[in-house]
């Protein structure tokens, strides 16, 4: 029987969620204009005009940045945070503290973590995707001189709202990949600071390699559903 | 519960950390031109760093190119083109998104391990003990570390990318049916020596700025080992953002420059 614990849950979904919000935004807006910058440039280059530009970026946007821009970024400021937490519990045996008092560890430290990381995420991955298309629309204005009616007219032939949902379950997929990573190393730590600082970049490594491997089976498999 | 800062702690608090930088940037090219490093020392860490990254990195430049193929694969098949699918996707991912994950990959690796090298190292007093030895600790352990980190990330970045057409000419044999001779084919009449130089050149600045920050944050650390384990979470947000600022501020300069060749 697991407990769920509502305010752990909530305390975690506002760190990860609420403390990651700034920077996400941030980096969102920024990769929005390196999106309809670079687009622009390929469409001039093979159809010779831009007319297509809106379509095709927020198409990218959609199907693959919004998501795992949004998930790198968590996995170095919340997987890192979250390895080196229970690290240091493990080697200061905190974790053997809550054995000895008939509490399982996994339990207590990972289920409310994985279900905030989980919610958090998606919520994230939604925010992140509206601010880059938002911010892309005024990009576009600026750059390539399309009005916002003009732009949102030319998305919606490209994009429905099916590219939202996939989104979505693609951000609950890395939201859950974080916390697991990052838990299993901290749980193998081994004794020292060194061994938390090895878990800490373990867990950055494996979790942002399991992102974009599972990203392209996602992919993969989304691209048949279209 | 703490009350959160003002935005003016926030502002001073990244205008001092810019400035830091910058200054500790502006010292550490000073001693490179006073009094260089021994150049095995900055082979050793070019070594070091490599062995290290590199499986990793053609692993995630692989499948980035992999998903740029897919994507692209469903964009091309509405208009029937799917001969371009080679020279677009890899196009793309030469010039914006290869660079862009790949960096962010490397932060998590090379960012994270140096800063915690060096933080460890300044907080267990051995950078101190360099100084009482009266070696300078900038020429004797942040300089080859820097040059190795820069020479090093460029290296695997551009493998990465290599790696990514390996993994799109993959992906465009399984799912869109165009054979290897076809992708490769027409790589050259859309990938021109611009774009490759703009993928480069984002290589170099993306490793510029990693090897800048890292040493930074490690050299800066302090408070024992809690003071490390902030340093190295601190090191992956800010090379984050400023690969994500880098990347924005070379296409948009890459733009201005195309137009004044142009014109």
């Amino acid at each position: 029987m697991v407990l769920l614990r509502g305010k752990e849950i909530i305390k975690q979904i506002n760190f990860i969620g609420n403390g990651s919000l700034f920077i996400i935004v941030f980096c969102v807006c920024f990769s929005a204009l390196v999106t309809i910058l670079e687009s622009s440039f390929h469409m001039k280059m093979v159809i010779q005009n831009d007319s297509m530009v809106p379509g095709f970026a927020t198409m990218l946007i959609l199907r693959e940045l919004g998501a795992v821009v949004t998930a790198l970024l968590l996995t170095s400021r919340v997987g890192a945070g979250i390895a080196a937490e229970v690290g240091t519990m493990q080697i200061t045996e905190q974790n053997d503290a809550l054995k000895m008092l008939g509490i399982n560890p996994v339990e207590f430290l990972l289920i409310p973590r994985l279900i905030a990381s989980i919610l958090a995420t998606v919520a994230l991955t939604v925010i992140a995707n509206i601010v880059c298309i938002y911010c892309s629309m005024l990009v576009s204005e600026i750059y390539l001189g399309f009005t916002p009616s003009m732009f949102l007219t030319a998305m919606s032939r490209f994009v429905s709202f099916k590219d939202l949902i996939f989104s979505m379950i693609k951000g609950a997929c890395f939201g859950a990949i974080i916390p697991l990573v990052s838990c299993f190393f901290g749980f193998r730590c081994r004794a020292g600071a060194e061994g938390v600082g090895m878990a800490t970049t373990n867990s950055v490594v494996v979790s942002s390699v399991l992102i974009i491997v599972s990203d392209f089976l996602l992919s993969y498999v989304f691209s048949h559903l279209y | 519960m703490n009350s959160p800062p003002s935005i003016f702690t926030v502002a001073e608090n990244i205008v001092k950390e810019i400035g830091g930088t910058i200054l500790f940037f502006v010292q550490i090219i000073k001693t490179f031109v006073k009094t260089p490093c021994k150049r095995e020392e900055v082979f050793e860490q070019v070594w070091k760093v490599t062995i290290q990254s590199m499986p990793t990195t053609a692993m995630s430049g692989f499948f980035v190119g992999a998903i740029m193929t897919v994507q692209f694969t469903m964009q091309m098949k509405e208009f029937g083109a799917l001969g371009y699918l080679g020279g677009l996707a890899t196009s793309g991912t030469i010039r914006e998104v290869g660079p862009l994950l790949i960096a962010f990959m490397l932060s998590g690796k090379v960012g994270a391990f140096t800063s915690a090298e060096l933080g460890t190292m300044k907080v267990t007093e051995q950078i101190d003990a360099i100084r009482c030895l009266g070696a300078d600790p900038i020429k004797d352990i942040i300089l080859p570390r820097f040059l190795g980190i820069i020479i090093s990330s460029f290296f695997l970045l551009t493998a990465g990318l290599l790696m990514s057409i390996l993994g799109g000419m993959l992906m465009g044999q399984v799912i869109a049916g165009v054979n290897a001779e076809e992708y490769i084919r027409h790589i050259p009449t859309i990938v021109s020596l611009p774009s490759i130089g703009s993928g480069i050149i984002k290589c170099f600045s993306f490793a510029m700025v990693l090897a800048m920050v890292c040493t930074y944050k490690g050299y800066a650390t302090t408070g024992g080992a809690k003071g490390v384990g902030l340093s190295v979470v601190k090191t992956a947000v800010s090379t984050m953002i400023c690969i994500v600022i880098i990347d924005w501020l070379t296409s948009f300069l890459g733009e201005i420059a195309l137009h004044i060749v142009i014109s």
